[in-house]
């Protein structure tokens, strides 16, 4: 088995994992509300990054910058238009709320583009040489943007003063508001941010895997893994269990063949809520 | 008493359908009880117990691959569709096990995912299912008793939620979406009856996937998990009003003309309609149409508790006589 090679996918992978789970981990913690369109917006960043580079044969990096603007637009309508109506509401409106908007956003998408598979050849193509091993660049390049976004978000969130204050409204949003601290707004960016992170996460995964629009339920299924494996609500917890669960995901692919290697993170995934439901490093969910 | 003549019309008017209705009706009424099978058990564990269950096309899906296996190996259609409904329930349990102890949105998220994990095996263990190939089965010469057992299954489970609405049972699982500490507190044995709930909401899909595989007499995993089943169930139930006896009927009635219209022609249209469709009744219309139909609110439960306290807030109607339902 070539530990080496393996463990350095599984980094590669859990990186981009890390980008995405955080978002959603970030929107949940803020807001209760978990976002079953994450994945679809990942989905979105995706294909419009397909058709920033392949369709106007613009430089990838307009893809950086302008997709999760994107993405931010997208999210912030989401929750000005729908979930802020019924965040403080029963969870099972919400939940149903964003199911309904992944579908929607899911069929739109099919209506732009296509149901097909769309790729970017030639984009951060080439490889080199690292640890005597062959690495694609475009997966390094992935891994480290990813990693720099997800620990910048995680350095704007210990040491900005809107920072904390996303912190305790997701902490105690009662005591949060006696501090003067507007739960609206924390909330609007919240959402704004998760999702920008989605659309950077679509950005990224554009050169290494071919997207569809169907691709946000086969992502998601892994970033709900992984939030719940990390424990829900804890940011650092999130992009741990990123590291390891792209670590096992690629091992257990290798050992135990592609069917029950896609299959491997649910069922870790129910392993832990059975065995210890608040996750690694998790908070516990608040009533 | 009016809704007992409905209903006994209604089912007077099924009886006879297979002797006189064209192919089309048929094939029509074939999908309507489909439906209404798989809406009324969404309603036991969605609308009555509060759990949102975004997997029941799991068990859809993995009754009709056990019926199709079975019928494959010589059954007879009715013991394969036994089988699944069997095979249902056996798979719910430890699902139910897992993520019905902890409250919260586990649920949710882990039957969302067993739906895709259960497409991705079918799909996978090609010696088993055929892969994306599908399974043909041989046809049925006769669909009348194929119609009129899928029909005794969606009566049985409208008159099992009749049953329920005004029971005890149903009212500790009213309780439990409510307010589930407090439920707790009050002696209802929750997780008990949350897994026993999802558990019997699970032998329907599967017994019914079963059936429909026998009707189409072909099966793959497109046909027996798409997301289309499950986003249609849900937004009958919501739109019809959750926790009700004949909302996830009167749902079942709208949708399927929706259905009827779109679905073949323009899938991706159809499909975000069903969207739009869940979003404005979360929106505007959470206890759904039957609360339009009629102001009996004394035979359901508000779905959230806000609406609980508008309502308690509010002069009350419910003086006026109580009809029969």
């Amino acid at each position: 088995m070539p530990v080496l090679e393996l463990l350095i996918a599984g980094i590669l992978l859990g990186g981009l994992y890390a980008l995405m789970a955080c978002g959603l981990n970030l929107v949940f913690g803020v807001m209760r509300v978990i976002n079953f369109a994450h994945g679809d917006l990942i989905a979105v960043g995706a294909l419009t990054t397909v058709s920033i580079v392949a369709g106007y044969n613009l430089p990838f990096a307009v893809a950086i910058v302008v997709v999760p603007l994107l993405a931010a637009a997208i999210g912030l309508a989401m929750q000005v238009l729908v979930i802020r109506r019924i965040a403080d509401g029963p969870m099972i409106m919400s939940l149903l709320a964003t199911f309904a908007l992944s579908t929607i956003i899911v069929n739109v998408s099919i209506l732009i583009w296509g149901g097909g598979y769309r790729g970017l050849p030639g984009v951060l193509g080439g490889s080199f040489r690292f640890l005597g091993q062959d690495i694609a660049l475009s997966r390094m390049v992935s891994f480290l943007v990813a990693m720099a976004a997800t620990l910048g978000v995680w350095w704007f969130l210990q040491n900005t003063r809107f920072g904390r204050a996303i912190r305790s409204v997701s902490q105690a949003p009662e005591l949060a508001t006696i501090n003067g601290i507007s739960i609206d707004a924390v909330r609007n960016v919240t959402f704004a941010l998760g999702a920008a992170m989605a659309g950077l996460a679509g950005v990224l995964l554009a050169p290494t895997f071919a997207s569809d629009p169907q691709l946000g339920a086969r992502f998601g299924i892994k970033c709900f893994a992984v939030i719940i494996v990390g424990g829900m609500g804890s940011y650092p917890g999130a992009m741990l269990a990123a590291l390891l669960l792209g670590v096992i995901e690629v091992f257990s692919g290798y050992v135990m063949g592609q069917v029950i290697g896609s299959a491997i993170l649910f069922l870790i995934m129910l392993t832990v809520l059975l065995v210890r439901p608040r996750g690694l490093l998790g908070l516990g969910v608040r009533a | 008493m009016k809704a007992t003549l409905v209903m006994g019309t209604a089912c007077i008017l099924a009886a006879v359908l297979p002797f006189v209705g064209s192919e089309y009706v048929l094939s029509f009424t074939v999908q309507l009880y489909v439906f209404v099978a798989l809406a009324y058990s969404w309603n036991l564990i969605g609308g009555y117990a509060g759990y949102t269950h975004f997997g029941q096309v799991a068990f859809f899906g993995v009754g009709a691959y056990t019926g199709a296996l079975m019928m494959d190996a010589g059954f007879h259609w009715l013991v394969a569709a036994a089988a699944a409904g069997l095979s249902g329930a056996l798979l719910a349990l430890p699902l139910g096990g897992a993520m019905l102890r902890v409250k919260g949105p586990f649920f949710a998220i882990g039957m969302f995912g067993m739906a895709r994990v259960c497409e991705s095996f079918a799909l996978g263990f090609d010696n088993i299912t055929q892969g994306g190939t599908g399974i043909y089965l041989l046809p049925v010469s006769d669909l009348k008793p194929l119609y009129f057992t899928l029909a005794a299954i969606a009566l049985g489970l409208v008159l099992l939620t009749w049953r329920l609405d005004n029971s005890r049972l149903g009212l500790q699982l009213l309780a439990i979406r409510e307010d589930e500490t407090a439920a707790d507190a009050l002696g209802v044995r929750t997780t008990r009856l949350k897994i026993g709930a999802f558990v019997v909401s699970a032998i329907a899909p599967g017994a019914v996937g079963s059936l429909y595989a026998t009707y189409l007499s072909f099966i793959d995993p497109m046909t027996a998990f798409a997301p289309m089943t499950e986003l249609t169930t849900i937004a009958m139930v919501l739109l019809g009003g959750m926790g009700t006896v004949f909302g996830p009927l009167i749902g079942v009635l709208a949708m399927s003309v929706v259905n009827e219209l779109l679905w073949s022609r323009f899938p991706e249209i159809y499909l975000a309609i069903v969207g739009v469709v869940i979003l404005f009744v979360v929106l505007w219309m959470p206890r759904g149409i039957v609360s339009f139909l009629a102001h009996r609110q004394w035979s359901w439960v508000p779905v959230a508790r806000g609406s609980l306290r508008r309502l308690a807030s509010r002069p009350r109607i419910a003086a006026r006589p109580k009809e029969a339902h």
